[in-house]
């Protein structure tokens, strides 16, 4: 026989995962109900020394292993650390919220756990078998987190329409996938690419595949016109679970929409380029616009994503290796800067109230100005205003567009840029201008405490001093 | 190949022809003689007194769900049975840790309770 | 037309209209006794392209597991016919028009030359002996080792979703536990107690 074993070394950090989480589900099981801190723990723990394992073990050479479905490189090992940091910071922020409302149970630890693995499966994937599989460990994972609260007749709905419409979105993406492999004959992306290269380019069967692969993929990163569930997910299901679909699957999302198109289908550039431009031009103005008339912070958080989303798609569609990076800087950082977001309603909910609505940060100032400042740099982050990273990241971005040619989308972001800072201004007046409405202290841990103060300067470090993580992002895709 | 499911047609066609033709004798020959008390359903000599199709209890859905979760498991038993003796010992530990993934979701199930029928 | 072609048509025939019978059934359950008649038919149809394994699978995994959840589901959900049927005429238009746009699709598809007979040369129906599930058999267990492994973990995803969605613990409700029942002793069942006996008289 042919087969060779495969080198099991690379995908360590999946093993971990994996491993433990199959270990917290049972031990939860045996652990009474007022120690169920003990999961938390051991998830913690998983998610530290998964990072240790990818980062301890990164390789100058992509490694491909297990029959070519599998990659380890920079760029994922990269997207992957952060993708723990987001994680960890969700499990930290959540905390508090879950066990107010009788949700702190080990199924949640342990899915969002095989959630993460879904995720490093796609930022790890190097065949569309694998791509799919990744995407849906995670999106089953997510499914089932946002109907989590089973007795809110809200989470349910949100989580039928998510479930349905991902559903569609798979099976369009299934089908895309499958008119390229008729057409090449191979699932692994460094062969497609390579097939692709030489083969007609004008072939019904591949204009067709990658559109229905942008479309699969649209939808799993939220654009217009694939958005329609995402204020209803983001709004509907406990701000535990909000916080957790908002910021480490758009990493991945990024991943996944890199090693699809920019690796696999990198030789249809120009046909897939357009499907993103007015993917992001829609994106961008529906997102920013649409986000002025809300009234709760997290349907307001989920039209921002839109928006950013677009952001995302502009570095990805100038198709050089400087868009790719500032489309990676861009995920990472608004990934912490969402994460801090929905950390602020966290922070500001407590038993039997939920701060997600825009007036319950009224005077917000008067209530602790620390956190009415914390929640002003990520709020200036969103929106793009320097000296935080949000400003850098959208700069690096629009460079890129500039870069091949294409002014006229540079404009029109920074249009709908402007007319979105509209709606993040308006949160920062409700904070400082307006009158205080609840006068109830601040309840939160200090260690929740402490993580949103440091992600909120993490926001205004990584503005002031972008070059280190840039620097990364760049090495990581040359 | 395919020439060894030529019975399994021949099977299915003699089947169809059985099943098929009874029904159609039945409908043929039988008398026919319908009326308004014979078309209403029957319910032990009085009236129904609902819908035939009543809500299930959620119960069910759950013991099939994990049935076909266990049923998927079966099915990549198969080709793996078919081929142990040529893919060696390292296709026979790919299915030992398959079958050990999902022996932890079975303790799980099993410790939660799912299998109890109250 | 070789008789292998003949099945195939009757099975196309037969999986179409079934397949459209499936959405213009009136009756829920009389709906999902057409998509089980239209698996079995696709399960002919895959042995026909010689792929024994999958049209196995789907009659043991479709048919005989998925579709039993589906009437457990339709039963469940206790559907007012009339009610999903008023918001049909609104959305007709839509459904016919992708509809449309999927057939030209699958057209331009089919007849691209990406899929022309030519570019696959002369196909010959493999030997009496071939077995679709052995050639499956080797490379799903090594090659796709680890698409195999994730698969395993999202079947254990998919136990953990639906039992913490549907599982709830009624609290007065007698379980009987059969290891109890088995260690169970006499002295802690029978308790013999000295009658004096009466005295008559």
């Amino acid at each position: 026989m042919s087969f060779q074993i495969p080198a099991f070394a690379p995908a360590l950090p999946e093993i971990i995962v994996m491993t433990m989480a199959c270990a917290i589900l049972v031990i939860d099981l045996y652990i009474a109900e007022e120690r169920r801190g003990l999961t938390y723990l051991l998830t913690q723990l998983t998610l530290v020394i998964a990072a240790l394992a990818t980062l301890g073990g990164m390789p100058v050479e992509p490694q491909v292993t297990f029959s070519g479905s599998f990659i380890r490189d920079t760029m994922g090992d990269l997207l992957k650390a952060f993708i723990y940091l987001m994680a960890a910071g969700v499990f930290l922020y959540s905390r508090d919220y879950l066990r107010a409302r009788k949700l702190f149970t080990g199924e949640f630890h342990v899915t969002g756990l095989f959630g993460v693995l879904g995720m490093m499966v796609m930022v790890s994937a190097h065949s569309l078998l694998t791509v799919y599989l990744g995407l849906e460990l995670l999106s089953l994972a997510l499914y089932a987190m946002v109907a989590y609260d089973r007795d809110s007749l809200q989470a349910t709905e949100a989580a039928m329409k998510y479930f349905v419409l991902g559903a569609l979105a798979s099976g369009l993406l299934l089908y895309g996938m499958s008119m390229l492999y008729g057409v090449t004959g191979t699932l692994d992306l460094a062969l497609l690419a390579e097939r692709l290269a030489d083969s007609d380019r004008g072939d019904p069967v591949l204009v067709f595949g990658i559109a229905f692969i942008v479309a699969g993929l649209a939808f799993k990163l939220g654009a217009v016109p694939f958005h329609m569930y995402l204020p209803d997910v983001y709004h509907g299901a406990p701000t535990a679970v909000t916080v957790y679909i908002g910021t480490a699957p758009k990493i991945a999302a990024f991943a996944l929409t890199m090693r699809v198109l920019a690796e696999g289908l990198a030789p249809l550039h120009a046909d897939w380029q357009q499907m993103l431009v007015v993917l992001a031009v829609l994106s961008l103005a529906l997102g920013n616009v649409v986000a002025i008339a809300q009234t709760n912070l997290k349907r307001m958080f989920a039209y921002s994503t839109i928006s950013h989303v677009g952001f995302i798609l502009l570095g990805i569609l100038s198709g050089t290796a400087d868009g790719y990076a500032g489309a990676m800087f861009y995920a990472i950082t608004y990934a912490l800067m969402a994460l801090g977001g929905f950390g602020m309603i966290l922070l500001l909910t407590r038993e039997g109230f939920e701060a997600d609505n825009l007036d319950d940060f009224r005077g917000l100032n008067e209530r602790s100005p620390w956190f009415a400042f914390m929640m002003l740099l990520l709020i200036f982050s969103m929106a793009g205003v320097p000296p935080t990273v949000g400003f850098y990241a959208k700069l690096a971005v629009l460079q890129a567009v500039v870069q091949v040619d294409m002014v006229w989308l540079a404009i029109v972001a920074v249009l709908f840029s402007v007319v979105g800072a509209f709606y993040y201004l308006r949160i920062i007046k409700l904070m400082y201008f307006d009158e205080v409405e609840d006068r109830n202290p601040l309840t939160a841990a200090p260690d929740l405490r402490l993580a949103l103060s440091v992600n909120g300067l993490a926001v205004l470090l990584l503005g002031l001093f972008p070059g280190g993580l840039m620097a990364l992002c760049i090495g990581a895709l040359t | 190949m395919l020439e060894n499911y030529l019975p399994i047609l021949i099977f299915l066609a003699i089947g169809l022809a059985v099943g098929g033709g009874a029904m159609a004798a039945g409908f043929l020959l039988g008398p026919h003689r319908p009326d308004a008390e014979k078309n209403s359903p029957y319910e032990c000599g009085f009236e129904a007194f609902e819908d035939a199709r009543m809500k299930f209890d959620v119960r069910y859905y759950l013991v099939a769900i994990l049935f076909i979760i266990f049923d998927l498991e079966i099915a990549f038993l198969f080709p793996w049975a078919v081929v142990l003796g040529e893919i060696g010992m390292f296709g026979f530990l790919a299915m030992v840790l398959f079958l050990g993934i999902l022996v932890v979701g079975f303790i799980y199930e099993w410790k939660k309770g799912a299998l109890e029928w109250e | 037309m070789g008789f292998d072609k003949l099945v195939f048509y009757v099975f196309a025939a037969v999986l179409v209209f079934a397949a459209l019978r499936v959405i213009t059934c009136r009756n829920p359950v009389h709906a999902v006794f057409y998509l089980v008649l239209a698996f079995l038919n696709s399960a002919g149809l895959w042995l026909l392209l010689e792929a024994e394994f999958l049209a196995m699978t789907l009659v043991l995994v479709y048919v005989g597991a998925v579709m039993v959840l589906f009437l457990f589901v339709v039963m469940m959900l206790d559907i007012n016919v009339a009610e999903m049927r008023a918001g049909m005429r609104r959305f007709a238009p839509v459904g016919v028009g992708i509809g449309i746009l999927l057939v030209v699709e699958m057209a331009l598809i089919v007849r691209s030359s990406a899929f022309s007979p030519e570019k696959f040369g002369n196909l010959v129906r493999s030997p009496a002996d071939y077995s679709n599930t052995k050639a499956l058999g080797s490379v799903l267990y090594t090659e796709h080792v680890y698409a195999f492994e994730i698969a395993a973990v999202i079947l254990v995803l998919a136990i953990i979703a639906a039992i913490a969605l549907t599982l709830r613990k009624r609290p007065k409700t007698r379980y009987q536990d059969p290891a109890r029942q088995v260690s169970v002793r006499r002295e802690d069942r029978v308790r013999l107690v000295d009658v004096p006996s009466e005295k008559r008289g």
